[in-house]
């Protein structure tokens, strides 16, 4: 796959460095990764950069990712990039905000690589 | 130390967009659910899955293992909604720098922000994994963000809890405890 530039969400650094380990692990060799904190975080670097695919997380201090992505939309900073939620919360309601917040993929923490292959690679391929 | 402040940041984490949804979904009850919320095979369960899934280990109950020795690392994750209260993980620091050494591949020294970042999200995520075995809790009840405390000689006290669940767990040659406590049920 040619190079993919990733915008990975999370108030967890550690968290961010396993979502960019297993992207690379699902095949994404040229990957170029831009981190933020927050949500508030994500929207500067939208500002400044563009990306190919965006994954966040949901609960963070100061904007979580349901208002980040809807910011996002709002904003219009990200138009045809797919978003991907990687979260604790997995219930139903949880997975039914974030698609209609414009999500199109929902991937429940503790994950292993498989499943990040399996969500992200077809919503690249697509686009 | 406190739970207050983290139980008031997940009761306003339960539902954060939505407000009218979640006072009208406070209609669910959990109190005639404290024998499946308190079932303690589902926090064995779950922290088997995170264990397994993140760090790529197993790790299994037993109260012979050794827990303590100069420094501590305890992380809480609050509960807030249909139930209130608080996971805590509870480890030595040696264990803590393991841990966070399988979730990152990186060799750590000391107990430095890394690795108290590390385990604030293994305990974010054994809090989410035990809330998602009961359906309703899934729903209806809010995380906080981790805080995570560090030290010697503290002892976290609790008054009067609803249940509480408190397992100790091998991983390789360390130990590690995790309590979940319950003190409001709705």
């Amino acid at each position: 796959m040619n190079e993919v530039r990733a915008l990975i969400v999370d108030d967890s650094s550690v968290m961010r460095k396993i979502v960019e380990r297993s992207l690379r692990q699902a095949g994404l060799d040229q990957l170029v990764v831009h981190e933020a904190a927050s949500g508030v975080e994500g929207l500067e670097v939208l500002k400044g950069k563009q990306v190919d695919l965006i994954l966040s997380d949901i609960n963070m201090p100061s904007m979580d990712g349901l208002e980040f992505l809807r910011q996002v939309q709002l904003q219009n900073l990200a138009p045809g990039v797919p978003v991907v939620m990687i979260t604790t919360e997995s219930s139903e309601e949880h997975v039914k905000q974030a698609i209609q917040a414009g999500a199109r993929g929902y991937i429940r923490k503790p994950f292993t690589a498989e499943q990040v292959k399996e969500r992200v690679l077809p919503l690249l391929n697509a686009a | 130390m406190t739970l207050n402040g983290i139980r008031t940041a997940a009761i306003a984490t339960a539902s954060p967009t939505e407000p009218q949804k979640r006072e009208s979904k406070m209609t669910v009850s959990l109190r005639q659910s404290v024998k499946t919320v308190s079932d303690p095979h589902n926090l064995d369960a779950s922290v088997e899955e995170v264990f397994h899934l993140m760090l790529g280990v197993e790790c299994q109950r037993d109260k012979t293992v050794p827990l303590s020795d100069s420094e501590a690392v305890t992380a809480v994750v609050g509960f807030g909604g249909l139930l209130s209260g608080a996971c805590v993980f509870r480890s030595s620091g040696t264990a803590a720098m393991k841990i966070a050494a399988h979730m990152t591949g990186m060799e750590f020294e000391e107990v430095d922000d890394t690795v108290k970042d590390g385990i604030g999200e293994i305990c974010n995520m054994l809090a989410g994994a035990w809330k998602g075995k009961v359906p309703e809790l899934s729903a209806n009840c809010g995380l906080s963000v981790p805080a995570v405390i560090t030290g010697r000689d503290y002892k976290l006290h609790v008054q009067a809890p609803e249940f509480q669940l408190h397992h100790v767990y091998r991983f390789e040659d360390s130990g590690f405890e995790v309590t979940i406590i319950c003190d409001g049920l709705q």
